[in-house]
């Protein structure tokens, strides 16, 4: 019971199958390549996350050194310190919002491009909301006027009726 | 009526709205410091070859503690800078008997350590000058621009942040504040 289907039909022998063929240390080669391979693979996409990440924050914040321009746009020296240290502390594992509370304990409030949430900055966020909401009250109240006065009956002096009647049946033009 | 005088209102409106984008010039740089009133952050800068015999290679703010300060960033493709060197130079000399320390620090400048000796020797400055090679110092003192000129007080604390050239004028009024 020990002899293959080949041996027994023709004698012919067949190959072995292709991994016992191999030596161990072939396989362990094979192995290891491969398991480098995932693990570079594993860290290029850990990179262009950090990166992705790095520009994401960076593009929340002011260049200090350029006129309109974000961190992730700006090619100045500063700009790219600032990216660097993003990408460091984000190694640190710290969260966007300690990455900015440091730039903005050094560059106030200023450095952020979009103005926070809160104190008179909140006027920025809301002066917009005013603004629309009374342009769709005045809008309002002019729309009904008109409506109002569009359904009023228009009044007529009698003689003008009277010729324009008169007019019509002469058949004059 | 009303509304021809509505239309030429809205429209004078636009106009001078216009003309001050067109000539309000450049923004306003004079940002305050958010350091201003705070301990002045740490630094350890590696100081040029010709201040090792009196400062040592590298000068730590942290160990200058207990002693005024004036911080002058600088750049060599500064313009202004060469405006405000020699000021400080002579204010340095007038004062460097007292205990104020002056200390220059040559940043967004990458590499450009000669450009950055030249600079030094055209206006014979004495007092330690360092390169802020990478800008972390620049970006831990919440720098706009250069020059930029911090006055320190002996407990370490930012007293004044001057952005622009300094001046005998601003040196004068903050050099006795600071050393108060």
């Amino acid at each position: 019971m020990t002899g293959t289907c080949a041996q027994r039909r023709g004698g012919t022998r067949l190959p072995a199958p292709v991994d016992a063929r191999r030596p161990l240390p072939t396989l362990i080669l094979r192995l290891l390549v491969t398991s480098i391979a995932v693990l570079a693979g594993l860290a290029a996409a850990q990179e262009v996350e950090l990166e992705s990440r790095v520009f994401e924050i960076a593009r929340q914040l002011r260049c200090p050194v350029c006129v309109s321009e974000s961190v992730a746009d700006s090619s100045a020296q500063l700009a790219q310190q600032m990216r660097e240290l993003i990408q460091q502390q984000l190694e640190e594992g710290r969260s966007e919002a300690q990455i900015f509370s440091y730039f903005t304990n050094r560059y106030g409030d200023w450095i952020m491009l979009e103005p926070p949430r809160r104190g008179i900055h909140l006027v920025v966020w809301l002066l917009p909301v005013v603004a629309a909401l009374l342009g769709v009250g005045v809008v309002t109240v002019l729309v009904r006027r008109w409506l109002a006065s569009a359904r009023e009956p228009i009044e007529v002096d009698q003689a003008d009726l009277d010729r324009v009647r008169a007019d019509l049946e002469s058949g004059a033009s | 009526m009303t509304r021809i005088v509505l239309i030429v209102v809205g429209v004078a409106l636009l106009g001078g709205l216009f003309a001050f984008g067109l000539l309000r010039g450049e923004p306003n740089r004079d940002i305050p410091s958010a350091i201003v009133g705070k301990q002045a952050p740490n630094f350890v800068l590696p100081l040029y070859e010709r201040f090792h015999p009196d400062f040592g290679e590298s000068l730590e703010l942290a160990a200058q503690v207990g002693r005024p300060m004036v911080v002058n960033f600088w750049a060599s493709w500064c313009a202004p800078c060469y405006e405000e060197a020699p000021v400080l130079q002579s204010y340095w000399e007038r004062f460097q008997d007292t205990d104020v320390l002056f200390v220059g620090i040559q940043t967004q400048d990458r590499q450009q350590y000669d450009a950055g000796r030249a600079f030094m020797d055209q206006f014979g400055l004495s007092f330690p000058n360092g390169m802020d090679d990478a800008s972390a110092v620049s970006v831990e003192w919440g720098l706009f621009g250069v020059p930029e000129t911090y006055f320190i007080n002996r407990d370490g604390t930012v007293e004044y942040r001057l952005v622009g050239p300094v001046t005998a004028a601003v040196l004068d009024e903050q050099l006795a504040a600071i050393l108060r």
